[in-house]
């Protein structure tokens, strides 16, 4: 048994998945925010396992430098959405992006 | 020169191993749950443990300073993003029902803070064993000197946003242009007697 650049990547996979679908799918602006998070992150993860088991590992620390990039946009992309979602809920009193309300 | 060389090894100490999958699980289960919850404030904390898990899992394959900044800083100023926002709408007081209450998750927060300072004192001092097992030295000289820019920006924008959510919490609830408020601001004016 053993944890490599597989196990790492189906996770990331995982990750952006649930991502997509909260994106996507979900009426909520928060819930979709927190899937972009989740995508962000899921690259992140992707960058940091390529570092640490494939071809990037001859320069591992590039890797884990894209990672800390990806998180800072993900905080500052979270900030300015949190922002949008604000004003959305004062003007429909929830937090639904659709026509309805959701 | 060789373009390819020998891929490294992966991880094969059983312990590791285990804890790596656990975790990937558990990072899993989490974001599924922050996802399909109804409760916002329980999204909200599904989101912040999945993000920590996120930061055990660099603490096993990455540089240690990305741990702890995932850990430390991202996760920190998400929850607290969140926790204004939900603060400056919906309010916290409308999602405590349910098994878990608002004390018990700040005191949950405060735990996890507080644990994550232990674990970079531990990690940083190699006290009272070396427990951090992926450590090159160079993380720090990388990230100064080839990402110069890069890191000034996420400076910057990292500052911003902790002010940006540190403002949020502190300013005063303000009312909607149409005339609402927080569910707190219309439950206290309400006349003592009247229709809900």
């Amino acid at each position: 048994m053993s944890a490599g650049l597989n196990l790492v990547l189906v996770g990331s996979a995982a990750l952006f998945a649930i991502g997509a679908f909260a994106t996507v799918a979900r009426r909520s602006a928060v819930v979709a925010l927190l899937g972009t998070q989740f995508m962000l992150v899921a690259g992140g993860i992707a960058f940091v396992a390529f570092a640490r088991f494939g071809l990037g590992a001859a320069n591992a620390t590039a890797g884990a430098s894209m990672a800390l990039f990806a998180g800072a946009i993900a905080v500052a992309e979270l900030t300015v959405g949190l922002a949008m979602a604000v004003l959305i809920y004062r003007e429909s009193r929830s937090f639904g992006v659709d026509a309805d309300g959701g | 020169m060789l373009l390819i060389g020998a891929l490294p090894e992966p991880i094969t100490s059983a312990p590791l191993v285990i804890f790596i999958y656990l975790l990937l699980i558990l990072m899993v289960a989490g974001a599924l749950a922050s996802v399909l919850l109804r409760s916002t404030l329980y999204a909200i904390g599904a989101f912040s443990a999945t993000m920590a898990l996120v930061g055990l899992l660099y603490l096993t394959i990455a540089p240690f300073l990305l741990f702890a900044l995932q850990l430390l800083v991202f996760t920190t100023i998400s929850a607290a993003l969140l926790i204004a926002l939900l603060r400056e709408t919906a309010g916290l007081r409308a999602s405590s029902v349910g098994p878990f209450s608002r004390e018990w998750i700040i005191g949950a927060a405060v735990s996890a803070v507080l644990l994550a300072v232990v674990a970079v004192v531990v990690g940083a001092t190699s006290w009272p064993v070396h427990v951090c097992c992926a450590l090159p030295e160079s993380f720090g000289g990388t990230l100064r000197d080839t990402y110069t820019v890069g890191l000034a920006v996420v400076i910057v924008g990292l500052a911003a946003s902790a002010l940006g959510s540190g403002l949020l919490l502190a300013a005063p609830i303000l009312p909607s242009s149409r005339g609402g408020g927080s569910p707190t601001d219309r439950r206290r004016d309400r006349p003592r007697g009247a229709p809900r």
